[in-house]
């Protein structure tokens, strides 16, 4: 017991060494060097405001009357604050922007922030699943098709295959999940992706001794990949999960093609935007445009430093 | 006699060991390898079996591909412009975004001040659904927005029509878009490979006198090649099937500012809304030409990136 806290103290003091060195090293700069970073602070902070600033004025503009914004807009003013700040406009955003699917009826906000969340949920459990089966076997089981399964990997990888979209839509259609929430599920539950290449990096970094250790106390293959080597692997998998939920947030032109009838938020605002006429409520629109962005910002800052920890990528060979 | 019969045992022991590992295996990659079977294998060989069917009868036809020449040497064929355009966005991702966001990431990883707002903020646009930023973008810009506004303080005057509008400003306008916001990913990419690497190295370096750019050409790129080169190979790989926002901007000259990927999207989704009659069988071909472009390009590129070794590290 001794023996462990011992360790453990002189592990964490280990740590705390390494951080402050990396700070002291990485903080250091000669003169010149504090000149260039002054010019390079001062750059950083004017992108990074125009990167705001749009969002500012769509924020700004999103409280204001429907009538008020266009005359702002025909008078040049569009950065002045609305005359009366309308909460209400959000409000409205949540029940009064819909879209009409195929079958007519009408899907407001609340139905396509569902849409949202589970479209993007299925992805990431899909994706997640398959490339952790698949890069869990290949980097840690020497069997006969193990090069074979590599080979598809960095092949479907590198090899760009210029749009199957069209054979695809035919197959979705000819076995019934076009249009059908079966759709992400089957797609993306794919072993050797960009997720593969990642988790295959992780899972060859971590000894094989555990999974002996295992064996001898009579454990099958089974017990070694869920109770020592999934364990090991979440944080890895969580960061894969968090970026593969972003791009399923956003991603419009999936569900467009795809899934017409379940729109999430971004495919369903797209269609809104295609449909609002010159005179249309911008400001509402303006509304339902910022609450489709809040959930990813939210979650990105809690998760961020997860995701700049365990997002490495390593080469391509093999 | 008892040699003999613990060695079958041990024989057996082994064999089952080696069994129950093959049941595993069948039972972790059945379905992913099925999956890959049909929605990877089968469907890009029925993509190629589509590039030569006509899209009436099922016949036998070069007429695909026919037509697509001629959507390539058109003076104004879409296909020709879509190339074109899809070659702008590409040069300026690897010429000017790459190294940028593999410079900014080099700031962030040096603590400059700030960089942890600076991290997240850059890489806002990655995550932010791209039709509010594009949204965001284009209000920004019209004439009657922000930027007209500012070109009238500097007594300028902005044509009312909007960069959008018109042809010869349209897709710089969009590759504008593109640099503005594309550094996220591959800043993220390069700092986390940055912060692999042991300080150790950069302080002997330092005490060596070493200058900030030096240690950026020849200490930190040497290391964390191996994630350049699979950040290009993968942004080449992308080529021909990343559409860029172009979807978004649409308006007045979207004919004028399409790409491949884009012309393949509109292809298949205009025929979704007919009910599936429309044209696969071009999009099809299309893909298998592009395909078979740029293999050999790729491929050749990944060898002359490989000829540059690595540290190990």
């Amino acid at each position: 017991m001794a023996n462990v806290t011992v360790s453990e103290t002189s592990l964490q003091q280990k740590q705390t060494f390494k951080k402050a060195k990396e700070n002291t090293v990485l903080t250091k700069r000669s003169r010149g060097e504090k000149a260039l970073f002054g010019i390079v602070f001062t750059i950083f902070v004017l992108y990074g405001l125009s990167l705001v600033m749009p969002f500012l004025y769509l924020f700004v503009n999103s409280f204001k009357d429907g009538l008020e914004y266009i005359n702002d807009l025909n008078g040049g003013g569009t950065l002045s604050a609305p005359d009366k700040w309308l909460f209400g406009n959000y409000l409205e955003a949540f029940t009064g922007m819909t879209m009409i699917d195929s079958m007519g009826n009408e899907v407001n906000l609340i139905m396509m922030f569902f849409n949202s969340v589970w479209y993007a949920l299925v992805c990431v459990f899909a994706s997640v699943a398959a490339s952790t089966l698949t890069a869990y076997c290949v980097s840690k089981y020497k069997f006969k098709l193990r090069g074979f399964f590599y080979g598809i990997a960095i092949f479907t990888m590198t090899i760009p295959i210029v749009s199957a979209t069209g054979a695809q839509f035919k197959l979705a259609d000819t076995i019934g999940i076009y249009n059908t929430p079966l759709y992400p599920i089957i797609m993306n539950f794919s072993g050797f992706g960009f997720n593969f290449l990642v988790l295959y990096g992780f899972f060859s970094n971590i000894p094989w001794s555990y999974a002996e250790a295992v064996f001898i106390d009579g454990g099958g293959h089974g017990t070694v990949f869920f109770k020592i080597m999934l364990p090991q692997a979440l944080p890895t998998m969580l960061t894969l999960g968090i970026m593969s939920f972003i791009g399923s947030w956003n991603d419009y032109q999936t569900v467009l093609l795809f899934l017409p009838d379940f729109p999430t938020l971004a495919s369903g605002i797209y269609r809104i935007e295609q449909s609002i006429t010159r005179g249309g409520n911008y400001p509402i629109y303006f509304a339902g445009l910022l609450i489709s962005i809040v959930p990813i910002i939210v979650l990105f800052s809690c998760f961020s430093n997860t995701i700049m920890k365990n997002f490495t990528v390593g080469g391509l060979k093999g | 006699m008892p040699n003999t019969a613990n060695l079958s045992q041990g024989e057996k022991k082994r064999s089952m060991k080696k069994r129950s590992q093959t049941i595993f295996l069948i039972c972790m990659l059945t379905v992913p390898f099925l999956q890959w079977l049909i929605f990877w294998l089968y469907v890009n060989l029925s993509s190629i079996v589509l590039a030569f069917q006509d899209p009436r009868t099922g016949a036998l036809t070069f007429e695909n591909f026919r037509l697509f020449w001629e959507g390539l040497t058109s003076p104004y064929g879409e296909i020709k412009i879509a190339v074109r355009n899809t070659l702008i966005y590409f040069a300026t991702s690897v010429v000017v975004m790459m190294p940028l966001s593999f410079i900014i990431a080099y700031f962030v990883y040096k603590r400059i001040r700030g960089y942890k707002a600076f991290r997240i903020i850059f890489y806002l646009p990655a995550i932010v659904n791209a039709v509010a930023m594009v949204t965001a973008y284009t209000n920004f810009i019209d004439p009657k927005g922000p930027l007209g506004a500012i070109v009238k303080f500097f007594g300028g005057q902005m044509d009312p029509e909007g960069l959008l509008a018109k042809p010869g400003t349209a897709t710089w306008t969009i590759v504008l878009y593109t640099i503005w916001t594309g550094f996220g990913a591959n800043m993220l990419l390069f700092g986390g490979a940055m912060t692999r690497i042991p300080v150790d190295l950069l302080e002997s370096a330092r005490l060596d006198g070493i200058g900030a750019w030096k240690e950026l050409t020849s200490i930190i790129l040497p290391l964390v090649w191996s994630t350049v080169t699979t950040v290009i190979i993968v942004t080449l790989t992308g080529i021909f099937s990343a559409s860029g926002p172009i979807l978004l901007f649409g308006g007045g000259a979207q004919n004028e500012t399409t790409t491949v990927a884009y012309w393949i999207f509109a292809q298949v989704y205009g025929s979704g809304n007919v009910g599936g009659s429309g044209s696969y069988n071009l999009v099809s071909c299309a893909g298998l030409c592009f395909t078979a472009v740029s293999v050999p390009v790729i491929l050749g590129i990944r060898k002359l990136l490989e000829r540059i070794p690595t540290v190990e590290y």
